[in-house]
C-alpha cells in the first residue's frame, strides 16, 4: 500500500520536469463530452424507447398478444390500481419489505464492514466467503431456501432443533406452534434478503471506511475525542455517500426487482402475506394476461414512488457531501 | 443544448410510438431471429404454391413443436423420432420449463413469431390463443379426417373445442391429464391399521370412495408424533395448484363456478359450493403435512417420497416419479385411486392435459407439414406407441386397451378419471378469474380469514364483475 | 508539492504500530474481531453448504425427514444437469439393466433412474454464453462507466444532476414490464437472442450502477492530486489515467465484482430475450424439472458449477477489494 504512494511519488518526483508538453491536449469541454456521451448516447438509444414506450401503454388497453390497436383509456388504468384495495396491501407490503431489510443490512452491513476493517491474515478469503451468497440467482437462492425453512426436511428447523416437535414452526406459512402468526412469513423473506444482501452494502461501507486516513484519527485521538465522537465526526461522513448509494439501490432493487425471491419462495403467500408489488406487475404483464397496459400503469406508480424516495435520498446524499 | 437534443428525443420516440407501436410486421421479416432452422428453410418461402391437397414435399425436413419441459415431452420425442424414420421429417419437440413456458409462448405470440409450427398449449390457453388468432382452425381437418370420433368427448370438448359447444375446434387432444391420488398400500393393507380403523369408524380400510372416507382415512393416518399425516393437498398460490385441488371437491359436491350463462351468483356460492370449500379447509387443517402451505405437484410428490403423507392428490402426469423405485423409496407400495365422490354420488377430477395446436403464423407448406404431422400421430398405431411410452393418450382405443390399463400402476385410475374431468374457465379472461379466485381462497384455506360462505360470496362477486366487464355476462 | 519526503518505515505498513493498536487490550480485540468475522463467515455459508451437500444427494435423501447430513453420495444431480435423456420402459429397461456393467459411470446412474442418456445437455453451451455475455456487459458498463464518473465529478456539466437522475433511471422501472417492449423492439431490431443484443441489455441496465458508484468513489479522491499533475503539465486525461484510475482501483474492483454478479445472475430478460443461441444458464437452472417434481439435486449442482467463475473473479480481485488507499504518508 505504501508501495502504490512511494510510485506515485517517483512518477510525480522523476517524470514531470522532463516530460515536453502535449499541444495537442483536448479542452476539458471535449473531454467531458468525450466522456459522457457514448454512456448517454447508448442509455437514450436503449432505454427512452421502452421508458415512452411503457408510459405510452399505461394509458392504453393494450394487450401485447391481442393484435389490436391500442385504445386510450386516459387514467382509468391508475384509478382502478387506486381504487384497489389488494394493491394497497400489496404497496403496504412491499413498504415493509423494503424497510425491514434495508435498515437491517445497513446496520448489519456496517458492523460487518468495521469488523473487516482491521486486516488480518486470510482476509481476503474471508471476504471473497461473505460475498458468497449475493453471487447466486435469486431464483435458486428462493427455491433452496423454500427448501430449508421447510418445517420438517429442512436445515432451519432442524439447525435450531425445532424440527421434531408434533408441530414445528413452518416460517413460509407464517405458523409458530401450530397457531397462524401473521407476519411471520415476511420476516423469513426478509431474513433471505438480508442474508444475500448485506456483504453488498458491508463492501461499499468497507470501501469507503478505508478511504479515511489515519492521521484525522490520530489527531482525534490527541486531542482526547471520544470514539463516539471519532464515529460522527469522522467515519459517518466520510461513509455516509456510499452508505446512501448503497441505500439507494437496495432500496430500488427491493421495489422493482424483489420478484425473484419472493416467488420463489412463498409465490407472494401465505394469503398475500408475502405480496410485494413486484409479483402483481408480474401476474399483470404475464402469466396468460399480457395485459401490458395495465402493468405498464402499474409499474410507473410504482415508478413514481421510487423516483421519490430515490430524490429524498439524494438529497439527503448532497447534504451529507457537504459535510 | 442538451435540453433541446433531449425535448427532441422525447418528440422523437413518440412519434415512432404512435407510428409503429403496434408490431404488424409479416412472419417473413422475424426470419433472422428464429433458431432452430436448418437450410431447407429457405427454399420453403419460395415454393408456397403446393396446397392442402398434396402431402408435403416443398423441403420442408424440419418441424418445431413447443412443449413444457416434462417427463411427457420426452416420450413425444420419442414418438417424433419414429415420424423421422418414416418420412425424413425432423421433429423437434422444444421443451420450456412449466414456470416460464406460458411466458415464453405468448411472448413469442405477441411478436406473431414463428420460432414452433406448432404447441402443445395448456387446455386453459383455448379461449385465449384460438380468439386472438394464434391458433390455426382446425375444424374441418379433424372432421375431414375423422379424427375427431378416435378420441374421447370429453378430452375432445375440453382439449380442443371453442367456444364450449361450438363444434370449432382448435387443438387435438394429446396428452389427457386430470387430478388423481396416491396413497400407501403398506399402510391400508396394514392388518393393525385395518382393525383399528374399523374399530374407530365402523367400517374398513379402503380406498375412498366418498369424500367422508377421505376425510376420516386422513384424519385417521393424522399422527404428529410419528411424522405422518393423513393428506397432501394442493394449495400452491402461484399460480392456479390450490385452485385445482379445491376445484375436485367443489365439481364433486355439486357445484360449479357459473352457469351456462356465465351467471356465477348463486352458483359458485351456492350451499354445494359452500360445503365443498368447508371440506377442502377442513382436510387441511386437520391433516395436511406440514410445510406444504404452498404446495404443488413437486411438493406433495416430495411429501409421498419423504413417507411423511399418507395421501396426496397430483396430476396423474407426475405419478410416473412416484412409480420409480429409484426416486420413491415407497414406490412399490405406492397406489393410486380416483377423485372421490361427493354426498350426492357426483363425481368428478380437475381437468390438466393439453392439446397439439398449429400455430397461424407460419406459412402454409409450414401448416400442412403440420397438418400430416398431427393426422400422422393421431393414428392409433401410433396413439397405442404413445401410451406404451408413457404419454397419456386420448385415443379411444388405446384408454380401453387392456394392455395399456396394466402398463402402470396408475394408469387405470387414469383412464377412469378421464371419463370424469371437469374444467376451469378456458375464456380469454380465465386468467383474471384465476387469480381473483385463488388469491380469496387462500385466505381461507390456508389462511383461515373469514367463512367458505363469506369466501365464495365474494368471489362470486368478483367473477361476476369481470365476466359483465368481458361480455360473457349480460347484466 | 512535488517533492515528498518519505519518513517513516521502508517496508510495507499491514499492521499499525500505533502505541493504542499494540497493546496487548488491542490485540486482545482484534483477534476477537477475527473471530467474530469468522464466525459470521460461517454463518453465511450454511446455507452455500446445504447447497452443496443436495447437489449429491439422490432425490428421496433430499426430502428425508430429519434432514441428512450424512448420507451416500451420487453423481445425479450432475447427471441430470449435464445430459439430455430419455425414459426406458419395457424390454429396453430390462436391456439396460442387464448391460449395466459395461457403460461408463453417468450411463450407469442413468440407467438406474430408468432412462438413457441421448446426449449433452445446453448447459455448458449455456455457461459459455453465461461467461461471454457476462463479462463482455461488464467490461463495457465499467469502461464507460468509468469515463462519465470521471466527468461528472470533475468536470462542470450542466444539468449535471439531472443527467444522473436519468442515469439512474434506467433500473427504476421493473423489469418485468420493460420486458415486453424490449422484446419487441429487439425483433424489429433483429437483436432477438443474439450475443450483443444481450450485451447490450445488460450494458444499459448496468449504466447506472457503474456510474453512480464509480462517481461515489472516485469523488472520494482529493482533486489536489490532478490539479498538481496538472500544474507539472500533465493532459487531463493523463491524469485520469495516472492519477486517479490507480487510486480508484478498489472502487473499480468493487463495481466490477458488482455489475458482474448482477449480470451473471439476471433471469428475468435472460429468459424472454433469448431462444436457443444466446441463453444464459440462470433460466436453465432453475427451473429443473424432471422426474414429478423440482430436482434438488441437479438445481444444487447447477448453482455450484455456476458459482465457480464468479468466484475466480472475486477470489483474484480480493486483494483490489480489500486494499485500501492510504493517505497516511501525505500531510496536506
Amino acid at each position: 500500500m505504501s508501495g502504490s504512494n512511494a510510485d506515485l511519488m517517483d512518477v510525480a518526483v522523476t517524470e514531470s520536469p522532463a516530460k515536453p508538453k502535449q499541444r495537442r491536449t483536448l479542452s476539458d469541454r471535449t473531454l467531458a463530452n468525450l466522456m459522457i456521451w457514448p454512456t448517454l448516447i447508448i442509455l437514450i438509444a436503449f432505454n427512452v424507447f421502452p421508458l415512452f414506450y411503457s408510459l405510452f401503454l399505461s394509458f392504453t388497453d393494450y394487450s401485447a398478444i391481442a393484435f389490436r390497436e391500442p385504445q386510450w383509456l386516459g387514467f382509468e388504468n391508475f384509478q382502478r390500481i387506486l381504487e384497489s384495495e389488494a394493491l394497497w396491501t400489496s404497496f403496504s407490503i412491499t413498504g415493509r419489505y423494503v424497510v425491514l431489510s434495508v435498515g437491517l443490512e445497513l446496520i448489519l452491513g456496517f458492523g460487518l464492514a468495521l469488523l473487516i476493517r482491521e486486516q488480518f491474515r486470510g482476509s481476503g478469503v474471508i471476504t471473497t466467503i461473505i460475498l458468497v451468497p449475493m453471487m447466486l440467482s435469486p431464483v435458486v437462492v428462493g427455491l433452496f431456501w423454500k427448501l430449508i425453512y421447510n418445517p420438517t426436511f429442512g436445515y432451519f428447523n432442524y439447525l435450531l432443533g425445532v424440527n421434531n416437535l408434533a408441530t414445528p414452526p413452518d416460517f413460509l406459512a407464517s405458523r409458530w406452534a401450530g397457531q397462524p402468526t401473521p407476519g411471520l412469513a415476511l420476516l423469513a423473506v426478509v431474513l433471505v434478503d438480508v442474508w444475500m444482501w448485506t456483504p453488498f452494502v458491508a463492501l461499499l461501507i468497507y470501501s469507503g471506511l478505508r478511504a479515511i486516513p489515519d492521521y484525522l484519527y490520530e489527531a482525534a485521538v490527541i486531542d482526547r475525542a471520544s470514539s463516539w465522537f471519532q464515529f460522527r465526526r469522522i467515519t459517518l461522513p466520510q461513509v455516509a455517500p456510499l452508505m446512501l448509494i448503497a441505500v439507494l439501490f437496495r432500496t430500488i432493487e427491493a421495489f422493482s426487482k424483489s420478484f425473484d425471491l419472493t416467488m420463489g419462495m412463498t409465490g407472494g403467500g401465505p394469503a398475500g402475506q408475502t405480496e410485494v408489488i413486484a409479483i402483481r406487475i408480474y401476474q399483470q404483464a404475464f402469466q396468460g394476461q399480457l395485459q401490458t397496459g395495465r402493468s405498464s400503469a402499474l409499474a410507473y406508480m410504482v415508478l413514481i414512488l421510487v423516483i421519490a424516495i430515490s430524490n429524498l435520498y439524494i438529497r439527503n446524499l448532497n447534504k451529507a457531501k457537504e459535510g | 443544448m442538451k435540453r433541446i437534443l433531449f425535448v427532441l428525443l422525447v418528440v422523437l420516440s413518440l412519434i415512432l410510438v404512435a407510428c409503429g407501436g403496434t408490431t404488424t410486421e409479416t412472419p417473413a421479416a422475424t426470419e433472422p431471429a428464429a433458431p432452430a432452422e436448418t437450410g431447407g428453410e429457405e427454399a420453403a418461402p419460395a415454393e408456397t404454391e403446393e396446397e392442402a391437397a398434396a402431402p408435403s414435399t416443398s423441403g420442408i425436413n424440419e418441424l418445431n413443436v413447443l412443449w413444457a419441459q416434462w417427463d411427457p415431452a420426452d416420450y413425444l420425442q420419442q414418438i417424433a423420432n419414429m415420424y423421422e424414420e418414416e418420412t425424413g421429417i425432423k421433429v423437434n419437440i422444444i421443451q420450456e420449463p412449466w414456470g416460464t413456458f406460458g411466458d415464453r409462448f405468448y411472448a413469442e405470440m405477441a411478436a406473431q413469431g414463428t420460432a414452433w409450427d406448432m404447441v402443445i398449449g395448456d387446455s386453459q390457453w383455448l379461449g385465449t390463443s384460438s380468439s386472438l388468432g394464434h391458433y390455426m382452425n382446425l375444424t374441418d381437418f379433424l372432421n375431414q379426417n375423422e379424427i375427431t370420433d378416435t378420441v374421447t368427448e370429453a378430452t375432445l370438448q375440453y382439449y380442443g373445442e371453442y367456444p364450449p359447444g361450438s363444434g370449432t375446434y382448435w387443438a387435438y387432444p394429446t396428452e389427457g391429464d386430470a387430478n388423481g391420488w396416491a396413497y400407501r398400500k403398506d399402510l391400508f393393507e396394514d392388518p393393525e391399521e385395518m382393525a383399528a380403523f374399523e374399530a374407530e369408524y365402523g367400517y374398513p380400510l379402503a380406498v375412498p370412495e366418498t369424500m367422508d372416507q377421505l376425510l376420516d382415512i386422513a384424519k385417521f393416518f393424522t399422527r404428529p408424533d410419528e411424522g405422518l399425516y393423513g393428506s397432501a393437498l394442493y394449495t400452491q398460490v402461484d399460480y392456479d395448484g390450490l385452485l385445482m385441488g379445491f376445484q375436485n371437491m367443489l365439481f364433486s359436491y355439486g357445484g360449479n363456478w357459473s352457469d351456462e350463462n356465465f351467471n356465477p351468483e348463486g352458483v359458485i356460492n351456492s350451499p354445494e359450493a359452500v360445503a365443498a370449500l368447508e371440506f377442502y379447509r377442513e382436510l387441511y387443517e386437520c391433516c395436511q403435512a406440514p410445510g406444504l402451505s404452498n404446495a404443488f405437484f413437486a411438493e406433495v410428490n416430495d411429501a409421498m417420497i419423504s413417507g411423511q403423507a399418507a395421501m396426496g392428490m397430483n396430476y396423474f402426469a407426475f405419478f410416473p416419479a412416484l412409480a420409480n423405485p429409484e426416486v420413491n423409496p415407497y414406490a412399490d407400495v405406492t397406489g393410486y385411486f380416483v377423485n372421490p365422490a361427493g354426498p350426492d354420488g357426483q363425481q368428478f377430477g380437475s381437468l390438466g392435459g393439453q392439446g397439439m395446436s398449429v400455430i397461424n403464423f407460419i406459412p402454409e407448406d409450414r401448416k400442412q407439414a403440420s397438418l400430416d404431422f398431427i393426422k400422422w400421430f393421431a393414428s392409433d398405431e401410433v396413439q397405442k406407441k404413445w401410451g406404451e411410452v408413457g404419454g397419456y393418450s386420448a385415443n379411444k382405443a388405446v384408454l380401453s386397451d387392456p394392455a395399456f390399463l396394466e402398463m402402470t400402476p396408475y394408469n387405470a385410475a387414469f383412464a377412469e378419471t378421464m371419463g370424469m374431468v371437469k374444467d376451469f374457465y378456458n375464456i380469454p379472461i380465465y386468467n383474471e378469474l384465476l387469480i381473483s379466485a385463488k388469491d380469496e381462497l387462500a385466505k381461507f384455506v390456508v389462511g383461515g380469514e373469514g367463512t367458505a360462505q363469506e369466501t365464495l360470496d365474494r368471489i362470486a362477486e368478483i367473477h361476476a364483475e369481470m365476466l359483465a366487464e368481458g361480455g360473457f355476462l349480460d347484466q | 508539492m512535488s517533492n515528498f519526503e518519505q519518513n517513516g518505515p521502508g517496508f510495507p505498513v499491514t499492521e499499525s504500530i500505533r502505541v493504542d493498536k499494540v497493546s496487548p487490550r488491542a490485540r486482545l480485540s482484534h483477534a476477537l474481531r477475527a473471530i467474530v468475522v469468522i464466525i459470521v463467515a460461517i454463518i453465511m455459508l450454511v446455507p452455500i453448504f446445504v447447497m452443496g451437500l443436495t447437489a449429491f444427494k439422490s432425490r428421496s435423501d433430499v426430502v428425508a425427514i430429519p434432514p441428512k447430513i450424512i448420507f451416500e453420495p451420487t453423481l445425479e444431480g450432475f447427471v441430470f444437469l449435464l445430459t439430455n435423456r430419455s425414459q426406458l420402459r419395457g424390454e429396453a429397461l430390462e436391456e439396460a439393466k442387464a448391460n449395466i456393467d459395461n457403460v461408463g459411470i453417468f450411463e450407469r446412474i442413468a440407467i438406474t433412474n430408468g432412462q438413457s442418456i441421448t446426449g449433452p445437455s445446453d448447459f455448458i453451451k449455456r455457461l459459455g454464453n453465461s461467461v461471454i455475455i457476462a463479462f463482455g456487459a461488464t467490461a463495457a458498463s465499467v469502461v464507460l462507466g468509468l469515463l462519465a464518473a470521471y466527468a461528472f465529478s470533475r468536470f462542470d456539466i450542466p444539468g449535471k444532476d439531472d443527467l444522473m437522475f436519468f442515469i439512474l433511471s434506467g433500473r427504476m422501472l421493473p423489469a418485468v414490464v420493460v420486458t415486453i417492449p424490449i422484446f419487441l423492439m429487439y425483433r424489429q431490431l433483429g437483436l432477438y437472442d443474439t450475443h450483443l443484443g444481450m450485451i447490450i441489455v445488460y450494458t444499459v441496465f448496468n449504466l447506472s450502477l457503474t456510474v453512480w458508484l464509480l462517481k461515489g468513489f472516485i469523488d472520494e479522491i482529493p482533486v489536489e492530486y490532478e490539479e498538481a499533475a496538472l500544474v507539472d503539465g500533465y493532459s487531463r486525461f493523463q491524469a485520469f489515467t495516472k492519477i486517479v484510475l490507480p487510486q480508484a482501483a478498489t472502487g473499480i474492483a468493487a463495481t466490477t465484482v458488482f455489475s458482474l454478479i448482477f449480470v451473471w445472475n439476471e433471469y428475468a430478460f435472460a429468459l424472454m430475450l433469448t431462444s436457443e443461441t444466446a441463453r444464459t444458464a440462470p433460466p436453465a437452472i432453475a427451473t429443473m424439472l424432471g422426474r414429478g417434481g423440482i430436482e434438488w439435486s441437479a438445481i444444487a449442482a447447477g448453482t455450484l458449477a455456476f458459482l465457480i467463475p464468479v468466484l475466480i473473479v472475486i477470489f483474484a480481485l480480493r486483494r483490489h477489494l480489500l486494499r485500501g488507499v492510504t493517505f497516511g504518508a501525505i500531510r496536506q
